[in-house]
């Protein structure tokens, strides 16, 4: 095999890249996933006042300002060494929960749908969310365009502001709930719920009551024994706002069980020669390579990895479907917990059982009689200089973590974002697809490459982090390349 | 913030500025895209869309007047997050959203748009009064603001 070597220092011109090289019998050699690096984050923020961060952070994304905010405001409350009272957190929650429901349906609906409603083999310029639309019904889009208005506006109500929160603050929230906000946030949770059923409904009429696709779902082209990465509360039961890191093997035993402080002493960062990326993986196990199985550091953070991490889910409905998924995929349980799923398209059924949890988890917190009370903030009494906070976020486990001087000034920054627990299994999954659908030279089609784009596209990778496009987010290019480089195909999102 | 992305917030706190006494215009600045993008001119006759725009051979500082139609040919218009702006208005068309009838979109070419500042590069600070005046223009020919002076 001619060996190619890549520039690292090759700009990207704004796009996230899958470069996928063939050797001379037209085989896959290697493939590459790129992302442009940003730089100078930390220096943007050194010297700023902590209590800024929430602010500044969650303008990185405009697709998660929330999940920002919140690990923001939390590595705060450590930093300032306060505790919120309850009803802060709840408050918290409660803004964070309608901010998933958004977050997830659009994914679904979108981007994640198309692939299951449309099927692989259709046209690109049909899969999306109008071909969807199309196929399922105007009332359809409809609700969808719904349910993130009326999440949009519980979040403007509860985070003190559209699109951009401002209420987080070390030891709480600036703003309480009122009486009349909890019946119209109660109001918009019945609505979601309703919303979140039906969705599972129309995943379960179009994907695993077809055989097509459920085979397509249980294909071994997209399955990988890793280890799993989530939150969990006391119970071992799946939370986004708060809790401790909990990491599964592929067997679905416990492995590790950790604060969000102490994420250095468990996961460290691999470097390649070919990528800006890092790629995270577990430190006891240490970097094997680009590989699945018990020995190897590699895991991921994703709706399924959430799911295989927990014991069970926190609300009723949501535990009958979290039941019924591990029962398609005829996993049993040992010592009292499910064996994981590694069907790694299994992750957009697991995104639509979440999207049930915090709708019921928000109706749960907008019934609670303490979510109106007034007592929402602890003020800070003095700086520790150091604060780590995560959460759940859509696409996996996030970490702000800063340090200061004894005046609350930023001293340093390292974010770990959601998507960065995923580069290495998102590229094995690449990599996967890639080999077993393209042998020997001659042309390879348009549902070859979108079944490879398929394998980055579940895990919802937020690349939002990089460069703008126009529409707010950045987009994936897939090059196909011969043996010396040359390109013979290019594919992108959308065609 | 991130260098030269923030061009259209700077063009669009200048003309929030200019534009502050006409009730018939509302100045957002929006930091998505796709269907919150498509949802936020929801309501509105005309909207006017500007941001940075990194084309193959662009010279920095360069001011595009693009129509969505024009950024269908554009590799930089997909998003992996929900929907490129061409596919959410048609979305919104097709469930009846009130959706403008015309859509207009200022792009300055940007020269950096991967580092952390809330600072322009050069060129593309020098592009800022120039789009500010185009769509000032832009709004006193075809209404609604007869007689603004540029």
């Amino acid at each position: 095999m001619k060996r190619i070597s890549i520039d690292p220092i090759t700009r990207l011109e704004g796009h996230g890249k899958v470069e996928i090289f063939l050797d001379e019998q037209g085989n896959v050699a290697n493939t590459y996933l790129q992302v442009p690096e940003l730089r100078g984050f930390e220096q943007f923020c050194v010297g700023r006042r902590a209590e800024d961060m929430p602010t500044i952070t969650d303008r990185i994304c405009g697709v998660c300002p929330e999940a920002h905010h919140l690990a923001a405001t939390k590595a705060l409350d450590e930093l300032f060494a306060v505790e919120p009272p309850p009803a802060a957190k709840k408050v918290r929650e409660l803004f964070y929960m309608a901010f998933f429901v958004t977050d997830h349906t659009t994914h679904f609906y979108a981007l994640g749908g198309p692939d299951f409603i449309l099927g692989p083999d259709a046209p690109p310029q049909t899969r999306n969310i109008l071909g969807v639309v199309k196929k399922v019904g105007l009332e359809v889009g409809k609700q969808v365009i719904e349910c993130r208005a009326r999440n949009h506006e519980m979040i403007k109500k509860l985070g003190g502001r559209g699109i951009h929160p401002v209420a987080g603050m070390p030891g709480g929230w600036s703003k309480s709930v009122s009486e009349e906000e909890r019946k119209e946030i109660e109001e918009a949770a019945r609505k979601n719920l309703e919303f979140a059923l039906f969705s599972l409904k129309v995943f379960d009429s179009l994907v695993v009551s077809n055989s097509a696709y459920l085979d397509l779902v249980l294909s071994d082209v997209y399955h990988h024994r890793t280890y799993y990465m989530g939150t969990v509360d006391a119970q071992n039961r799946a939370n986004f706002y708060d809790g401790t890191i909990r990491v599964v093997d592929p067997e679905g035993n416990e492995f590790l069980k950790y604060r969000p402080s102490e994420y250095t002493e468990h996961i460290a960062e691999h470097v390649e020669s070919w990528s800006y990326l890092k790629f995270p993986y577990l430190r006891k196990l240490g970097w094997k390579g680009f590989v699945d199985g018990l020995e190897s550091g590699v895991y991921c953070a994703t709706p399924l990895s959430r799911l295989n991490v927990s014991d069970s889910l926190a609300t009723a409905r949501a535990q009958q479907e979290f039941d019924r998924f591990y029962a398609t995929f005829g996993r049993k349980k040992v010592n009292g917990r499910y064996q994981p799923v590694h069907h790694r398209l299994a992750t957009h059924w697991a995104r639509l059982i979440e999207l049930l949890y915090a709708a019921e988890r928000m109706l749960e917190l907008a019934l609670d009689p303490e979510i109106t009370s007034p007592n929402v903030r602890a003020i800070p009494q003095k700086v520790a200089g150091v604060g780590v906070g995560s959460v759940e976020a859509p696409r996996g486990t996030l970490i702000h973590h800063y340090t200061s001087d004894e005046k609350g000034i930023i001293k340093t920054v390292n974010l770990v974002v959601g998507t960065t627990n995923n580069h290495a299994a998102i590229a094995m999954s690449i990599r996967k697809v890639a080999e077993k659908l393209i042998h020997g030279a001659g042309v390879v089609e348009e549902g070859v490459l979108n079944r490879i784009e398929m394998a980055f596209r579940l895990y919802d990778p937020c690349m939002s982090c990089a460069t703008h496009s126009l529409p707010g987010a950045m987009p994936l290019i897939v090059n196909l390349r011969d043996s010396q480089g040359g390109l013979l195909r290019s594919f992108q999102r959308g065609g | 913030m991130l260098t030269d992305d923030s061009v259209g917030i700077q063009v669009v706190r200048q003309l929030a500025e200019r534009l502050k006494d006409c009730l018939d215009i509302t100045t957002l600045q929006c930091y998505a895209g796709g269907i919150s993008l498509m949802e936020a001119m929801s309501g509105y006759e005309k909207a006017i869309i500007i941001d940075a725009i990194l084309t193959r051979y662009g010279k920095p500082g360069t001011i595009y007047s693009l129509t969505p139609s024009d950024l269908r040919q554009s590799k930089n218009v997909h998003s992996t997050h929900d929907a490129n702006l061409g596919v959410a208005l048609e979305l919104g068309r097709m469930l009846g959203l009130p959706l403008p009838k015309q859509v207009k979109i200022w792009a300055v070419e940007a020269q950096d748009v991967e580092t952390f500042s809330e600072a322009l590069t050069e060129q593309v600070e020098r592009a800022v009064p120039s789009v500010v005046g185009q769509v000032l223009r832009e709004l006193r020919e075809t209404g609604p603001i007869p007689g603004e002076q540029p």
